[in-house]
């Protein structure tokens, strides 16, 4: 059994500082690993990035993420990476990592991804440069992806993205906006791929739970969403279907 | 409604946006009557009393209820098992 704590789009900055540690710096009781899936900055400068490296300062459990747009918007991506990477957040983009939790081993392979919508309503790689462009960076974000997932050889695999791969985990949020919320394409790549679980942040309006095509859960953990520091999963012992008694007992005490 | 506040709820969420001691691109804004509603959350009290300055120097004059609320956390609670 493998705990995950993880949470996206806490849009944190100066005025934020000190609301989150108090939760954070309890995890280890909780979880093996803490995934965080974007939007972590409000803007992306490099104060409210060493802010927030301050607040997860004192997570004693491996730590892996991905930035969200918000985490650009200042033009210093770098910087939001660079103060993460200080206190011990594995960044991703593109890319994955592999963790050992005690006789197991957890994949995560992480891209930010893009938007441009889901079957039947969605954008293509047709007419503007403009347009294009912003259709091949979903297309490259998911080939990413899926390239990362694949080259995974272990127990369990998490796909970590800050926009949606599914529609299923929008729902709430305007249908005008999905487009700028998430890409069928992740989805397809999580499928191509295989994955144990998807998780996603970015619609704060949304629906926590969701599935690809292909049946991978999905999971929206933005914090306006979840309204808690962080939302709780536990994947089975083998990774697929059984779980011992033992490890469900566990689990279901966990968050006590 | 005249055509100018139609207008104004896509300034107003310009501004929400542009405007980094907020930066949020989810407050929702109705007009009635003459008023502007900010409706939403926001995470703290500092972004709540911005939106409201913000939304007064877009539309000075212009009456604003501020409906926000700060964003409450509970504690985490127990583990979903994924099947």
């Amino acid at each position: 059994m493998i705990r995950i704590a993880a949470v996206g789009d806490v849009h944190f900055a100066e005025d934020t500082e000190g609301q989150l540690a108090p939760y954070w710096s309890r995890l280890a009781d909780h979880a093996d690993v803490f995934l965080l899936v974007g939007d972590l900055t409000n803007i992306g400068s490099p104060a409210q990035a060493r802010a927030l490296a301050k607040e997860l300062s004192v997570v004693e459990i491996p730590m892996v993420a991905v930035l969200g747009n918000h985490d650009y918007h200042a033009d210093d991506p770098g910087a939001v990476r660079s103060a993460l990477e200080d206190v011990g957040v594995i960044v991703l983009e593109g890319s994955a990592v592999t963790l050992r939790v005690g006789e197991r081993t957890l994949g995560i392979a992480g891209v930010k991804g893009f938007g441009g919508g889901f079957p039947g309503a969605c954008g293509h790689a047709f007419g503007e440069p403009e347009m294009k462009a912003f259709m091949r960076l979903t297309e490259r974000s998911a080939t990413q992806l899926e390239r990362a997932l694949g080259e995974l050889a272990v127990d369990y695999r998490v796909a970590l993205t800050h926009y949606a791969p599914v529609k299923d985990t929008l729902a709430g949020e305007r249908l005008e906006i999905f487009p700028f919320l998430g890409a069928f394409q992740l989805a397809e790549a999580i499928d191509r791929a295989g994955a144990d679980l998807a998780i996603h942040g970015h619609a704060h309006h949304g629906t926590e739970r969701g599935m690809t095509p292909r049946g991978v859960p999905v999971r929206n953990v933005a914090m306006p969403l979840l309204r808690r520091p962080y939302g709780l999963y536990c994947l089975d012992a083998s990774g697929r279907h059984a779980m011992d008694t033992e490890a469900r007992e566990t689990c279901a005490t966990m968050g006590e | 409604m005249d055509l100018e506040y139609q207008y104004l709820v896509a300034r107003l969420q310009e501004a929400f946006a542009r405007d980094e001691r907020l930066s949020s691109l989810d407050i929702k804004v109705v007009l009635t009557g003459n008023r502007i509603h900010l409706i939403g959350e926001v995470p703290t009290e500092l972004r709540r009393a911005a939106a409201d300055e913000i939304a007064h120097g877009i539309a000075p004059g212009v009456p604003v209820r501020n409906e926000l609320r700060v964003l409450a956390l509970d504690e985490a609670h127990g583990p979903e098992d994924i099947g």
